[in-house]
């Protein structure tokens, strides 16, 4: 814990450095869309905290199965902290899609298949800490959190397929692995930029989060006092 | 085999809860055209939304005390020490729910879908999907009550939701598909994989849970 401590201040600056310099390239120094004119430029924080979303939400199905294989207690510590800030970057990415589509799609909603499971991967998120607060057996607690996280898991493929599998207002992903990106370099820069840059302040505040879930959960033990 | 007829004598017995529930999606299916003044072509359009959700609010009223009862008198610690697996019990239980709940509920959606759509052709294709469909939610709506045993059904609707919507999007698409005369196996046939993988791996969940819980 005493290295994390040390360690994620520094990641936290050079990644909210790293975010900003990326949003004022997108903003200030990238040309309009030929389509879309400068609404396109929410990119920047709608693309981070969308794929953000999901990774978490990855991130805690691979936690939830280390508990419940290994018995890793940290491990579910860590996908107690996800789910409130996995909530919040859903959240934003519900709000930032939606005033993207007013200018783009004429509306602020519709019933979409990835808007539609995105907003349902919010409420996921808000079940996983609903039942996790209901029992006051943490050991208990734990045990559902992470049996719920794995079965949920399946819902992000289907998240992240929607724009594939049904015919969507929703356009498909700009970068992807296998083909080139269907968005020009000089906006795809910042974009990097600002993914890479949102990744590094959301982990950080994970491992804040977890960092306060151990010294919850753990106050008793006597190396709790003993760091405290 | 014992089990299932131990089961299915508990829950026949039980007339509130294989017959209630029944009843709700009846009144519920006979209610909602009242709420709509337009012609009969345009109940037919709107009846399927209709259907999905009544069967959704349905399996879940009558998966509310799938294992409550037993938790509350003991029988599900006796079955936990017991020889018996505590998942085939689980399996032996949900089985039971969709031949009393599962099975009528179906058949009755054909039947309303008849008389509201006019479409036999529609209603005869509507049933296995129907039958399919209902076993999953019976499956799925079980998971969220062993998860929310102690802790009302409210809280299992929440969890478990979510995880049967991007279902009812296959299930829009296959009535559009049969409604137009498509081809729509390959959603029968996406269904059947959906429920062959539940079918096996929902018990084995449910059985974790609860052994979670009497601990």
């Amino acid at each position: 814990m005493y290295q994390v401590s040390r360690a994620y201040p520094y990641i936290f600056y050079f990644s909210l450095t790293l975010y900003l310099l990326s949003i004022f390239w997108g903003l200030f120094l990238t040309p309009e869309d030929f389509v879309q004119g400068n609404s396109y430029r929410i990119i920047y924080l709608h693309v981070p905290a969308s794929f953000i979303s999901q990774s978490l939400y990855m991130a805690m199905a691979i936690a939830s199965a280390i508990f419940l294989i290994w018995k890793v207690k940290l491990s579910v510590y860590l996908v107690r902290s996800i789910a409130p800030i996995g909530a919040i970057t859903t959240f934003i990415a519900l709000v930032s899609g939606s005033i993207w589509g007013l200018p783009t799609w004429g509306t602020w909603w519709v019933w979409d298949a990835r808007i539609v499971s995105t907003l349902i991967l919010f409420i996921m998120y808000l079940g996983l800490i609903s039942l996790h607060d209901s029992f006051s057996n943490h050991e208990k607690a734990d045990k559902f959190l992470s049996v719920l996280v794995l079965v949920g898991s399946v819902n992000i493929p289907i998240i992240k397929m929607s724009v594939e599998w049904w015919s969507t207002l929703h356009q498909p992903a700009s970068i992807t692995i296998s083909d080139k990106p269907a968005i020009d370099l000089i906006m795809l820069y910042p974009l990097f930029g600002s993914i890479i840059g949102f990744t590094g302040i959301v982990t950080c505040l994970v491992i804040l989060s977890s960092k306060l879930q151990i010294l919850k959960r753990e106050r008793n033990k006597s190396w709790i006092k003993s760091y405290v | 085999m014992n089990i299932v007829k131990l089961e299915l004598l508990k829950l026949k017995s039980k007339s509130r809860g294989w017959l209630g529930p029944i009843l709700v999606f009846i009144l519920i299916m006979v209610a909602f055209p009242l709420t709509i003044e337009v012609s009969n072509k345009e109940l037919g359009q709107s009846f399927f939304s209709v259907l999905w959700i009544a069967i959704l609010l349905v399996m879940m009223l009558a998966t509310e005390d799938i294992f409550l009862e037993d938790f509350n008198d003991g029988s599900l610690e006796q079955f936990a020490i017991s020889d018996i697996n505590l998942s085939y019990l689980v399996g032996a239980k949900i089985f039971i729910y969709w031949l009393l709940i599962g099975v009528p509920i179906s058949f009755l959606g054909s039947v309303f879908c008849m008389g509201l759509t006019n479409s036999i052709y529609l209603a005869s294709h509507l049933f296995p999907i129907l039958l399919i469909t209902s076993y999953i939610f019976i499956n799925v709506f079980s998971f969220g009550n062993a998860l929310s045993l102690t802790k009302g059904s409210v809280l299992g609707t929440l969890i478990t939701l979510p995880l049967l919507l991007p279902l009812l999007i296959v299930l829009g698409k296959a009535v559009i598909s049969i409604n137009l005369n498509l081809n729509y196996l390959g959603f029968v046939t996406l269904l059947l994989g959906v429920l062959s993988i539940i079918i096996f791996i929902a018990p084995l969940i449910i059985s974790y849970i609860i052994r979670a819980h009497l601990e």
